[in-house]
């Protein structure tokens, strides 16, 4: 290791003195490869929230709902409030010259774009 | 303010009591750790870890944090980013969580043999048990922590804000956060969250959209669009908007005010140096050289020639003297003769002597004979021709056949011969009579040859066109290529496919007529496939001619250049300019503001949930039935904090929207944190140091016993 590096202590030790278990202990093959974790999604699956009193605040039920009101709809390229919408592209543009630049544009940037809105076509 | 990080290793570990809680707010973006009591804290870092490969040793080790970006060139970060223990608000990798909470202790100077303090941590509101539970396991199993206590850090900060006078003890706190944003309504200093709301969206969001909209406008700096440079500009530049609307429209027209509003930022740039054209000296030394290469060159040749030269003379010796020799041998030696020097008859000799001969004098650059003498026994030749058919045998007849083949070969190759010679006297006459007409007025000749290449290669271009794509028509010349959405056949192509759709549908209707006009019979012409290239000989015609043309132009005038001229249709090829300062520059304008409205309106990215103003009146609606009527009351003491508040605009904004969402006249009052983003943890530590606090910890005992149903419902009274 460079001095450096050792200088600014940039690297976590292995060993910590103020441990009962040491992270070698726990994992002595290092870092397990793979998914040994459950993902929120999973979590949330594991916690059964629906056989709970409705009543009950839960981290699924605190969720607030969409909204009440019409979504702004706005350009996908400039932000302006967009009146018009692509059929061959899918995006919402402003004005002819953003039509313009959105009909030049290269088919992975439109997918970008509607990405963004979360809008894009997802292959599987 | 971006990226505060105090990562010095603390050395009073020991001077603390051991009743002395230690004070964590771990949040989505920042690990904030301290001392009870203590208006800040000790060790603050950014809440991840990277696992890089040592460049030299190739060991992989742990580094938490953010640090010197500079150090990190030791190593290899490729096959692995940042990694957080957070999925939104709640963590559920606590490998990672392990290593954090490992530098956290480390950092605040911890040597004894294990934490032998209660620790308070920030958790989410509504945090599911199993990350919960995991949290508590993790620090008494590992650390050796004697008890825990978890709050929400909103909650904290609103309870600071309380003390401080700020916000009543009836009101609302609005925290936005790194990935969610939180409304959380409190009656008397108490949380409810039976009508708290979260909407995923928060400063993670708005610096992601900022990053992703500048890369997609800027592509060619990428690279400099790091998430930490995003961040930066996020914080520095981004504001709310009072109405997003009126705000955009204002740059839609391109007033001055919004020019005042946009913000440039320059990249790194150095004028690129002016080329010099090269010297005389250089352009004669290289010139010196060109001419050395090719004096080696020719050189090469020569020698070459008369090595092969020398072969030859050398083969044809050989044959006289064979041949020589063949004269003295007797008749009937002869052939065991040759067959001793691989021939086989003295004929074979003789063919090849001639055979050696002739490429001698090939190779010498002498005439080679013509072989082609015209015979003068043409008759004597072709003397079956002339005799009637009946008049031959079988055998005769077919030498007839032969010889009438051969005979009109010859004629049809001096024919053509005849009128090749004709042809060029042809030209040879055109040309002395141009060579007469620009002698009698060069300057028209000029003018008219230029004229007629203009046309000419305006016409080729035209029909190039026409045959490659119709794509240039609608300026769809887009440089990544393939994409020509509908546009992938080209204009005969184009008719071809319309006049099979229509014969294809054509039937039935009316009368059918198809035949009676020998004209109709050409659609079939039209509609085969090969009919596209059978107009390619005048073009060929015609390029031939634009050829001659520029050659001749060239010849006579010193400033042609051949495509130059073809003008507008030339120059669509992609032009090459000097960078200039302009394309260095990143340019912040609509997006200062849309970015952070995405807070306001999560639908920007994507995200069907209600905005922060609307979260407003989604968590009064849900208040309980006892705590009717106090609306009003709550909209009197609404607090703001967390990162994402920091926006200048924020408060109005979120006034202005609840406004909207209330009856009228209702009294609202929006107050931002004093610090929103130390707020949570100072509340914290404030709570921590209370008398009280030992009573709402528990132990590892009482962990193991109550289970796990226990811990789901623990909530600690923030009020003591």
């Amino acid at each position: 290791m460079e001095r450096e590096v050792l200088e600014a202590e940039l690297v976590l030790p292995t060993h910590m003195k103020f441990k009962k278990i040491q992270m070698y202990d726990k994992y002595p093959k290092g870092q397990a490869r793979g998914r040994h974790w459950k993902h929120l999604k999973q979590i949330i699956q594991a916690e059964n929230y629906e056989n709970y009193p409705p009543h009950l605040p839960t981290y699924v039920n605190i969720e607030t709902p969409p909204s009440m009101h019409p979504g702004k709809k706005i350009c996908d390229i400039t932000g302006f409030e967009a009146p018009y919408f692509d059929p061959r592209t899918k995006l919402r543009y402003a004005n002819t010259e953003v039509f313009k630049t959105i009909r030049s544009l290269p088919n992975d940037y439109v997918q970008r774009y509607l990405a963004l809105r979360n809008a894009a076509v997802v292959l599987r | 303010m971006p990226f505060i990080s105090k990562i010095q290793r603390q050395s009073d570990y020991s001077s603390f009591n051991s009743s002395c809680p230690i004070v964590i707010d771990n949040g989505a973006s920042y690990f904030r750790i301290g001392w009870a009591g203590e208006n800040d804290p000790r060790v603050i870092f950014r809440n991840i870890v990277q696992r890089p490969r040592h460049k030299t040793t190739g060991e992989t080790v742990t580094v938490v944090g953010d640090h010197n970006p500079m150090l990190l060139k030791y190593f290899d970060c490729t096959r692995s980013g940042p990694r957080s223990a957070f999925e939104s608000n709640v963590v559920y990798q606590f490998e990672i969580m392990e290593y954090i909470l490992d530098f956290g202790f480390d950092r605040l100077g911890a040597d004894q043999s294990q934490i032998d303090h209660p620790i308070l941590i920030t958790e989410c509101a509504c945090n599911p048990v199993q990350s919960r539970g995991k949290m508590a396991e993790l620090l008494f199993e590992s650390y050796g922590v004697p008890s825990v206590a978890f709050g929400v850090d909103a909650a904290f900060s609103y309870k600071y804000n309380q003390q401080l006078g700020i916000c009543n003890d009836t009101g609302l706190a609005i925290s936005s956060g790194f990935t969610t944003s939180h409304v959380i309504p409190f009656i008397n200093g108490e949380p409810i969250y039976e009508a708290c709301c979260r909407t995923n969206v928060g400063g993670y969001h708005v610096t992601d959209y900022l990053k992703q909209l500048l890369s997609l406008k800027y592509p060619h700096h990428i690279s400099k669009l790091t998430w930490e440079k995003v961040e930066e500009l996020k914080m520095e530049h981004c504001y709310i908007a009072a109405d997003y609307a009126s705000e955009v429209q204002l740059f839609q027209r391109g007033d001055e005010e919004a020019e005042e509003k946009t913000r440039c930022w320059q990249l790194p740039w150095t004028p690129s140096p002016v080329e010099e054209p090269p010297s005389e000296e250089e352009i004669a030394r290289k010139a010196a050289l060109k001419e050395k290469q090719s004096q080696r060159l020719r050189e090469m040749a020569e020698a070459k020639r008369s090595s092969k030269i020398n072969e030859l003379e050398n083969e044809l010796k050989g044959l006289e003297f064979l041949l020589d020799e063949l004269k003295d041998t007797e008749d009937d030696e002869i052939l065991s003769f040759l067959a001793s020097r691989g021939y086989t008859s003295k004929r074979e000799v003789e063919s090849a002597f001639a055979k050696v001969t002739q490429s001698l004098r090939k190779a010498k650059g002498e005439q080679v004979p013509s072989e082609e003498k015209v015979d003068a026994s043409a008759a004597e030749k072709y003397y079956l021709i002339d005799i009637p058919d009946d008049e031959l045998s079988a055998e005769q007849l077919k030498e007839k056949r032969r010889q009438v083949f051969l005979k009109s070969t010859t004629e049809a190759r001096q024919r053509a011969k005849q009128k090749r010679l004709e042809e060029e006297l042809e030209k040879e006459k055109e040309k002395k009579l141009e060579e007469q007409k620009r002698l009698e007025n060069p300057e028209l000749y000029l003018e008219q040859l230029r004229a007629k290449y203009k046309e000419l290669s305006e016409k080729l271009e035209q029909r190039k066109r026409l045959k490659t794509n119709g794509n240039h028509a609608n300026g769809n010349n887009n440089v990544s290529g393939g994409v020509g959405r509908g546009e992938r056949l080209n204009a005969a192509q184009r008719e071809r496919m319309r006049l099979l759709t229509t014969a294809a549908f054509d039937r039935g209707k009316g009368e059918d007529t198809f035949g009676q006009r020998d004209e109709d019979w050409q659609l079939y012409k039209l509609m085969s496939r090969d009919n596209d290239d059978d107009d390619d000989d005048k073009p060929d015609s015609d390029e031939a001619e634009l050829a001659r043309i520029s050659s001749r132009l060239q010849e006579i005038d010193p400033t042609f250049f051949p495509g130059s001229e073809s003008g507008a249709s030339a120059s669509e090829a992609p032009r090459f300019r000097p960078l200039t300062k302009e394309d260095f520059q990143i340019i912040l304008g609509v997006e200062r503001f849309r970015c952070p409205e995405v807070l306001f309106n999560p639908n920007f990215i994507g995200i069907d949930q209600s905005g922060l103003d609307e979260m407003v009146g989604v968590s009064l609606r849900r208040l309980p039935n006892w705590a009717q009527g106090l609306e009003d009351k709550m909209t009197t003491s609404i607090l703001v904090t967390g990162g994402s508040c920091l926006y200048p605009g924020m408060a109005e904004r979120l006034e202005a929207g609840i406004r909207m969402i209330r009856p009228c006249g209702t009294p609202i009052k929006v107050v931002r944190a004093t610090d929103p983003i130390m707020d949570a943890w100072r509340g914290a530590s404030a709570y921590a140091a209370a008398m009280q606090f030992p009573q709402q910890t528990f132990s590892r005992m009482d962990y193991y016993e109550k289970g796990e149903d226990w811990l789901r419902r623990y909530k600690f009274r923030y009020t003591i």
